[in-house]
This record gives C-alpha cells, structure tokens and sequence, in this order.
C-alpha cells in the first residue's frame, strides 16, 4: 500500500506515517518512542523492567480452541518493523514467571514477523501480553490484553463486533480480523451464515465473492439484523482449524429528507417590557434525516450573538424530536428581559437544508399591562353608578308630590279629553 | 448562534468504528465491551453542506494542515462551539459534507480535494486522502442515532 496517498497525524507529538517512511530507522525508532513523552524524558534502558511503558492496547475476547494472532502493537512498515535497524523485538506475559514467548516454534506460542501465534488458544492463555521493541540504546514497551473463554461460556454479546448498515441499498459486512489467516487468497472461502443458517449462492440476496473477507448484502432491508457469522478453515501442520467470527448486525432506517416548513411561531407575540420572553420556532422535516438541517435566528438579518454581546436576547438549546412519525426541530429564542427596541426589531426565524429556506418573521407587541389610568378606569365607573343611584333615590324620595301633581295634571287634562286613554294611563 | 453541536456515530463503509489508541484516532473492528471504545463525533453544521468535527464532546476537532504539497489530519484542543463562534479561526476545522445515498464524505475545505479517510486495514490512523484508492476509504456511514 503506498501510504504517501494517505496522510495521517494524531494530537500532540504524533508521528507522521509520510515521515516515518521516509526517514531512516533510528528516527522511526525515536518517533515511535516520542509519541507519549516528550523527547526529554527518554533515557537509554538496558532491561526490560525499566522500558518505557507506551500503553495498552485494548483486549481480545477469543474461544478456546481457536488460533490467535496478537499483532505488535508498534506500527508496522512493509511488514518490517525498522527495516533499516537492528532491533529486537519480544513477547512476554505479564505474569510471575514473565518467560519469553515464542522463542521457539515447536511450541504451542511462537512469534511469526513479529506477531504472537498462539494455536490453540486455551484459558490459561488469558491475561496481559507484554511485547518489547529494543535497540542498543532504547527500549519501548505496549501491552495487548486477551481474554480467552470457555466454549460453554463464549456468550455472543461478548466476543461479537458490531457493524451497522442502512436501509435501501447495497451495504457489506466484514469477516473482521482475519486476514492474517488467509494463506492462499485465490482459494480462500469463506463462509457466512445468518442465525446458523448458511447463506450460499443461490440466496440472490447475498454476494460473497471468492477470496474476499465481504459480503455484500445487496439491498439491505430491516429483516437483515441480527448474528452473522464467518468461517474460515485454516490448516496448520495438517491439523485443521475453523476461524470463526462473530457479527452483530444492526440496521438502520435511512432517512428521507424534505423541505423544511416552519410551524411556529406566530406572527405577533404579546409581552410587557421588562418580562422574560421565549418564543419558539418549530420547523417540520418530514421523515427526514436532520444532519445537515439548519435553525436559526436572526434580528435585523444579523445573528444574534453579534447583536447582543452580553446575551440578553439569545437562542436556546436546539430540541430534536418525534410526533406521529414526524421529525421536528426546534430552537427558542429567549429574552431575558424584554426592551422596548425590541418592539421594532425584526426576529427572523430562519429553516435551511440542502433541499431548501424557510424564514418566518415573530413580531413583538407589547401587551397593555396595569396601569393607574386602567385600575381607575373601572374604580370611576363604579363611583359614578353609585353617585347614579343616590341621585336616583334623592329624586325618587322628594319628586313624589311632583309626580303626583304632574300626574293628576295630566289626568286632568286626559279627562278633558278621552276616558279610555285615561284609563289605559292609570 | 446558539450551540447546534450534535453527536454522530462514524463508521466506514467496510464497517471499521473510530477509537482512540495512544493519543491517536484510529479505525477498527471493535469487539464485545471494546465497543464502549467508540469515539463519536461532535458536529456542528454552520452551513448546509460545511460542518466542523470533534470528538470528545467537541473538545477535540479535527483539521487539516498543510505541509508543502502534503495535507495532513490533526487534532487540535479547541472547542468546537468556540471554532463556531469565531468563523475566521475554523477554516482549517471546516469540512464539506456531501452525501451519497446512505453514505457520505468529508473534504477538507482548507485543503481541497482532501478527504477525511481510513485505511482497508484495521486499526490505522484515521487521516486525509486526495486520491480515490481502493485502499483508501473516504465514504462514511453517519449517523445521528442507532435505532436498534
């Protein structure tokens, strides 16, 4: 593999794989010591017990009875650790006795270009594998951790990978960590099954292709979760093994993306001055994926945080969720107390994806509060009935006799005239 | 703008996860409880297509520094909202997401035609490609949640 098509750098005094493959073996080595401690606190180390500790590598989880390869956990070039160095390189395990491994390949441990092979693996095999890179003057150590089960005891949660593939389309699986296994790439096969059921060639479903570690389901739809497993046969000194991997698949549903259309809020929001004020804007995605949908406000067509540098006015967490299958989004805008510049300010709401815009304008009105002139108001009215009805009783009490006499005035002038209407009168 | 930073699984299409070994952010198979290991990303879109990406809950974000003709990925300690805030600082931390069907890719918008990517072998660094390799992976599966 030409690793100069493919650059890489972590944080921190990282090594550069584009640099490692150019420079000389001893910088290889002081990089590759460099990568945890500074350049400083390096000191040239005659034994093991005082090599400089790299960290750990993160465990195995394998079944009794099957073949093991623990990789070197110091990075490989070509295939060669420090191809123009002379080093050593050796295993150990991290127990009492701290014995060598692999020294010799009669053995059921033994080290093949620098990486441990252990066949069969059996539960004593469990535990903390030390490997030890070492030159004349420096000495690194990683640690790889293998936990080997009962077969009895090999749960799937424990000792399956995870892969996840999505809905309506092509997707593969991978038979994972077994390459090292494959000895003649033309005649390699292997086998998958699903649940234990073999899946061969005439499942249309399914492509594994001949000396490929994948396979290809060809239009992945929800019914194909659950456990895969691979297979390989391995032949060591005539004696054959089976490589098995488990895979826990889990699908997922893609999701369908759409214009966004924005629901809230409305377009005149009341408040008083001086109150806290939330209004929020929530826009509708459909049944979409929501990765890439933007919310947000604005006031007068600048972002918020431009405008209000102390925070007053400001965006609340963004809510993600579900109503009837539907997905929405909703991002509040928050007052922490409402000016009266706000009243003329225009808070846009703005929805945006790759498909499409939507902005909707809230305005803020302010709402009549408590006020001397409204509490009188009612308090006049009041005063002014009763002022109504002392007036009324005070005419009713002394224009009785005025009454009377306007009443028989009119009597009187009503006999003159007609004696039914009088009557209709009284 | 208001924090929008939301977590993403990442997987490549040949299903290696993200993990961190020794400082570095690596791609491999991860088996049983090494799934706990997973590094998650932490994105935050600041247009529909440019994102910038973390880990870590954004308090390491990945860029892309150039070196001559070379680009490389690096993760830098800043955080991810305050790269949001100050958009003159994140054009190295800018990445454009383009999708194609279920998957999608990430280039580099301060180094173009450089692609986030990992190797067909497990357990290498995750870094930037400028070439469509076979080994060479910059298609990426990424996804907001797991629905199992």
């Amino acid at each position: 593999m030409d690793l100069s098509k493919c650059r890489f750098l972590g944080t921190g005094p990282q090594i550069s794989v584009f640099c490692l493959q150019k420079l000389l073996g001893f910088f290889f080595f002081f990089c590759v010591l460099s990568e945890n401690v500074s350049a400083n606190s390096i000191q040239p180390k005659k034994s093991t017990e005082n090599c400089l500790h790299l960290g750990k590598h993160f465990k195995r989880f394998m079944v009794e009875g099957e073949p093991v390869i623990l990789n070197t956990p110091f990075p490989k070039l070509h295939n060669k650790i420090f191809f123009s160095l002379h080093y050593n390189l050796s295993w150990h395990k991290n127990d009492s006795d701290k014995t060598l491994l692999g020294t010799s390949k009669s053995g059921r441990i033994w080290m093949d270009n620098d990486d441990l092979w252990i066949l069969p693996a059996s539960l004593e095999d469990t535990g903390t594998y030390i490997c030890t890179l070492r030159n004349a003057s420096y000495c690194a150590t990683r640690s790889v951790e293998l936990k080997v089960f009962k077969k009895s005891e090999a749960s799937l949660q424990y000792i399956s990978y995870r892969q996840v593939l999505v809905t309506s389309g092509p997707g593969y699986l991978v038979c994972p960590e077994i390459k090292n296994f494959i000895q003649d790439r033309n005649k390699t096969e292997i086998k998958w099954y699903k649940d234990s059921v073999l899946l061969d060639q005439s499942n249309k479903k399914f492509s594994i292709l001949k000396g490929s570690i994948y396979c290809l389901i060809n239009n992945v739809s929800l019914d194909d979760s659950g456990y895969y497993t691979c297979e390989l046969p391995f032949v060591y000194k005539g004696v054959k093994y089976n490589i098995t991997r488990h895979v826990k698949v889990h699908i997922m549903k893609k999701k369908e993306e759409t214009i966004p259309v924005i629901i809230t809020p409305n377009k005149t929001v009341l408040t008083s001055l001086g109150s806290k004020l939330v209004i929020p804007c929530k826009a509708f995605f459909g049944l979409g994926s929501r990765s890439t949908t933007l919310l947000w406000w604005t006031a007068n067509n600048t972002f918020l945080d431009n405008v209000y540098k102390k925070g007053r006015v400001k965006e609340g967490q963004r809510l993600e969720y579900s109503e009837n299958n539907k997905s929405y989004i909703e991002v509040p805008l928050i007052f922490n107390s409402v000016e009266k510049k706000d009243l003329n300010t225009e808070f846009i709401c703005t929805a945006k994806n790759r498909l499409g815009t939507q902005s909707l304008q809230a305005r803020v009105k302010e709402e009549l509060t408590f006020s001397w002139g409204i509490a009188v108001a009612p308090l006049s009215l009041i005063f002014l009935l009763f002022i109504g009805i002392w007036i009324h009783r005070r005419w009713k009490q002394r224009p009785e006799k005025v009454y009377t006499t306007r009443k028989s005035m009119i009597i009187g002038h009503d006999c003159q005239t007609s004696t039914p209407y009088r009557k209709e009168m009284i | 703008m208001g924090s929008r930073k939301q977590t993403y699984r990442i997987w490549d299409v040949y299903q290696k996860i993200f993990y961190m070994r020794n400082k570095e952010l690596v791609a491999g198979y991860l088996q049983g409880q090494n799934t706990n290991l997973e590094e998650k990303i932490d994105m935050i879109s600041i247009e529909p297509h440019s994102v910038l990406l973390g880990i870590r809950d954004g308090t390491l974000c990945l860029a892309c520094v150039k070196t001559g003709n070379t680009a490389h990925l690096r993760l830098e300690e800043v955080d991810i909202t305050d790269l949001d805030k100050d958009r003159n600082r994140s054009k190295r931390f800018t990445f454009i997401k383009t999708e194609n069907g279920s998957t999608s890719s990430f280039e580099s918008a301060a180094c173009p035609g450089w692609f986030l990517c990992t190797q067909m072998e497990a357990d290498r660094p995750v870094g930037l490609s400028n070439t469509q390799e076979e080994n060479v992976i910059t298609r990426f599966y990424f996804q907001r949640e797991l629905q199992e």
